[in-house]
């Protein structure tokens, strides 16, 4: 069933890593991903499993959730590896049998990709289970703000979100019911080509549109009723404030972050101060 | 001398139905409502009653006529945004009028669009949902909620304005028997605990006997208005506009009507049974 | 001619943290020809168990069948067996979606394989049964009728498949009283014209007592209470009060009275045969 999905995958907790403040997350989620696009060899690798491990273990998120995050793209990750495996160029053959041939250099590839990806979701997935979608929202909104002199929309896009979040549960029950409504009258989703498919279809959009239609207006009216008009003037029951964890949280992704840079180009480096 | 909150002066709403046809929706109607009062709207759908329930919060103007809030005329624009902080208004169905995905941040929508200061709005909202008695839920989700608890919230998202009057359009239509107790039982204490004017539109009659005073509209127009005894002895009238009336007055005008000695003016099964059974 | 659930138990989002049992080894037949109201609050699983009564949702255990073909199998006979049970479900006009009332009736029909010439009676018959006049509406366009029409459009869409049952799920819901009376009145009338069975889930006491002759009381998955509607009123008001149900108003009315010294027939289930009551004791024609 439709209704079954769980959304908005918010772990409640109260970790030094929940306390954090939105923003701090988000830019240290950021900078995480360019280190794991900087990263190169098994030491920088190794830092960013030990950073990740580490805010897993801060965070207190069972493990059980974290590897969940990461089973929905099980098959694009073992592709992932699969393809760079049997593609990778280099001297080093350590399996071949008729035309597949699997290199030392295209194995190593393929682990470096695949574990780039997980990091990715991994590191994403700890921000949302640790930072509740209303506060993720408020985050962006703060962090779009400056851009507004430049026409971003920072409020408007905060709201849309918000209200997206609140009513993605609704919406997925409305067409939960309207489907189970239209199989009652004998409307069968399965049969036919693509394009009887599409049309069967039909019974099950027209209603849902209607009826988002119809929410949306609704809405409309209770916000207005509710003395809503834009983000001029207004205050936020949360204040995202900037707090002494944060400053910790980016001192330590800096030093994780100019790690990383030290190992890869550090010898670089030191021939051009030379 | 008791405060006038609300005053219509011949208002008149012009409706446009789908074949273009105009027909007043609402026609020259004129009422006033004092501070503090409890005033039930009951009518059949189509009535001209939430068409009435707009222009209280300025979501409608009129198209003739006058409609005060706290003397602050609705047609000025000036006006908007202290008229809808006087007024605050529940909708029928709770899932279309909650903004946010945690109770709590939904509460503080208003306060926070009218810009009360940061460190005020928690405790107002925490008073509020303490008031409906839903401040245990305040970190959870709406749509997880039963439908007599999204009203409750929807409800403490309103008196979170600290509005003078509160119109409620026919909040119970979509609940069970349950939840339509919850809400009856919330309202009343919000209008004798916290003296907040209630306007309440419902069209289930046992509902407005909680009130001091009920009006009927039909056609966009009020047919009656008085005190729940008043407007109910007339079981009659109410069935021609399409509604009915509670179930003692109903029997009693029956027996009335056959003959039988009894005042006219029973509405609850108590009276009917000491009418029928005097306990000396 | 029966629908009937075998021990049937359901449970939503199995395997997960979320997962509530809805219904616990229900048993159940329902005839052709019964006009069985269910009452229970909301979260009793009564939505849950109408669902099963054609096939709708599957049992996590149990079985159900429909004229006696078991609905946990494929092909054409299980197909026919589950059309064969009519569901409105709450709120029934936000499911239409044709550009005209004929298309949007026509649906159902269309969909069990019927000609167009019989789809075309089957629509006839239908708006006639909810008093739409099809010269008038027929080629309109639904969403410009009121709310009141357009949930009789709905539930024409469903009377024209021509079903041995009719499961309603709340069908008065946010009609005010006039409105729900014509609504009744068009059930009933179908009911005894076609010799159906009808399922009503219902809120409303009054609507159990004054249209069923069997109720159902659904609390915490399980049916507690099965009986003619005045049997369980008159008997199990305690209980019903327990599981937050209640009792019809007319009967708190003629206990009342009863209990002040006046003797009343156990008949009484609404203000007419109260009113006819009371009149026959004062001696009152």
């Amino acid at each position: 069933m439709l209704t079954d999905i769980t959304l908005g995958q918010y772990y409640p907790g109260n970790s030094f890593v929940h306390r954090l403040d939105p923003r701090t997350k988000i830019i240290v989620a950021f900078l995480f991903i360019i280190g794991t696009f900087i990263a190169t060899d098994a030491i920088t690798y190794g830092m960013l499993i030990g950073f990740v491990a580490l805010i897993i273990g801060i965070s207190r998120l069972p493990m059980s959730l974290v590897v969940k995050s990461i089973k929905p793209l099980w098959i694009i990750l073992i592709l992932t590896l699969l393809i760079h495996m049997f593609t990778g160029q280099g001297e080093n053959v350590i399996f071949s049998w008729r035309f597949l041939k699997v290199t030392q250099e295209g194995l190593e590839l393929g682990v470096k990709m695949s574990l780039r990806l997980i990091l990715l979701l991994v590191v994403s997935s700890i921000l949302t289970f640790t930072t509740s979608p209303i506060v993720l929202t408020d985050g962006i909104e703060a962090l779009l703000r400056p851009f507004r002199s430049i026409g971003v929309p920072a409020h408007e896009l905060a709201m849309m979100m918000t209200i997206a979040l609140r009513f993605i549960p609704t919406l997925l029950g409305e067409t939960d019911r309207i489907m189970k409504a239209q199989t009652a009258r004998g409307a069968d989703f399965n049969e036919g080509n693509i394009i009887k498919r599409a049309k069967n279809l039909l019974p099950i959009l027209i209603p849902l549109f209607i009826s988002a239609f119809r929410r949306a207006d609704e809405l409309a009216v209770a916000m207005e009723a509710r003395c809503y008009r834009g983000g001029e003037g207004r205050t936020r029951m949360h204040q995202l404030v900037y707090k002494k964890i944060d400053t910790v949280a980016f001192i330590s992704t800096g030093i994780l972050l100019i790690a990383i840079i030290v190992v890869r180009w550090g010898n670089d480096l030191c021939g051009l101060l030379n | 001398m008791e405060e006038t909150i609300i005053k219509l002066d011949n208002l008149t709403h012009l409706y446009r139905d789908n074949n273009d046809k105009e027909f007043p929706a609402l026609d020259s109607v004129n009422l006033e409502i004092k501070k503090g009062e409890f005033v039930a709207i009951i009518g059949a759908n189509g009535s001209g009653k939430s068409t009435l329930a707009r222009h209280l919060n300025a979501l409608l103007k009129p198209a003739k006529g006058t409609c005060l809030v706290a003397g602050m005329d609705t047609s000025d624009e000036k006006n908007l945004w202290n008229i809808r902080q006087t007024v605050g208004m529940v909708f029928q169905n709770p899932d279309n009028q909650i903004v946010a995905a945690v109770v709590e941040e939904d509460v503080a929508f208003g306060p926070e669009n009218i810009g009360v200061p940061t460190e005020e709005i928690r405790p107002r909202v925490e008073a509020a949902l303490k008031t409906v008695g839903m401040l245990d839920y305040a970190k959870h989700a709406p749509h997880l909620l039963s439908g007599g608890q999204k009203q409750r919230v929807a409800i403490a998202g309103t008196i979170v304005l600290e509005p003078a009057c509160i119109v409620l359009d026919e909040p119970t239509a979509m609940l069970d028997p349950k939840g339509r107790k919850e809400i009856v039982s919330t309202i009343s204490k919000l209008n004798k605990e916290k003296n907040i004017t209630v306007i309440y539109i419902t069209h289930y009659m046992t509902e407005a006997l909680a009130a001091d005073r009920v009006i009927v509209m039909n056609k966009g127009k009020i047919a009656f208005d008085g005190t729940p005894k008043e407007v109910f002895s007339h079981a009659k009238e109410l069935k021609e506009f399409g509604l009915e009336a509670p179930l003692a007055a109903e029997v009693a005008s029956e027996l009335i009507a056959a003959g039988m000695k009894l005042d006219k003016e029973i509405i609850t099964d108590e009276e009917l049974v000491e009418a029928l059974c005097p306990s000396n | 001619m029966s629908i009937k659930l075998e021990n049937i138990s359901y449970t939503y989002m199995q395997g997960t943290p979320f997962e509530r049992n809805a219904l616990d080894d229900v048993s159940v037949t329902i005839e052709k020809g019964e006009f069985v109201a269910i009452i229970g609050h909301t979260g009793s699983g009564k939505s849950t168990l109408v669902q099963h009564l054609n096939g709708l949702l599957k049992p996590s255990t149990g079985k159900a069948f429909i004229n006696d073909v078991d609905l946990d199998g494929k092909g054409d006979e299980v197909k026919k067996a589950k059309h064969s049970v009519g569901m409105v479900f709450q709120y029934p006009e936000h499911q239409i979606f044709a550009e005209t009332v004929y298309e949007d009736i026509a649906f159902g029909p269309r969909n069990k394989g019927f000609s167009e010439e019989e789809v075309e009676k089957l629509v006839k018959d239908a708006m006639s049964f909810v008093h739409l006049d099809y010269e008038e509406f027929a080629q309109k366009s639904p969403f410009n009728l009121s709310g009141g029409q357009m949930r009789r459009v709905a539930i024409a869409g469903v009377v024209a498949m021509a079903p041995d049952y009719l499961v309603l799920d709340e069908p008065s819901a946010g009609l005010d009283p006039m409105a729900r009376d014509v609504i009744f009145e068009e059930i009933i009338n179908l009911y005894k014209k076609r010799d159906i069975g009808v399922v009503l889930v219902t809120h409303s006491m009054e609507e159990a007592v004054r249209y069923a002759n069997r109720l159902l009381v659904v609390s915490d998955g399980k049916i507690i209470l099965d009986d003619a509607p005045k049997e369980i009123f008159k008997n199990h008001s305690q209980k019903l009060l327990d599981v937050s149900m209640d009792i019809p108003q007319v009967f708190k009315l003629a206990e009342s009275l009863r209990q002040k010294g006046l003797t009343l027939s156990e008949d009484i289930i609404d203000a007419k045969s109260l009113v006819a009551e009371i009149k026959k004791q004062r001696g009152i024609k």
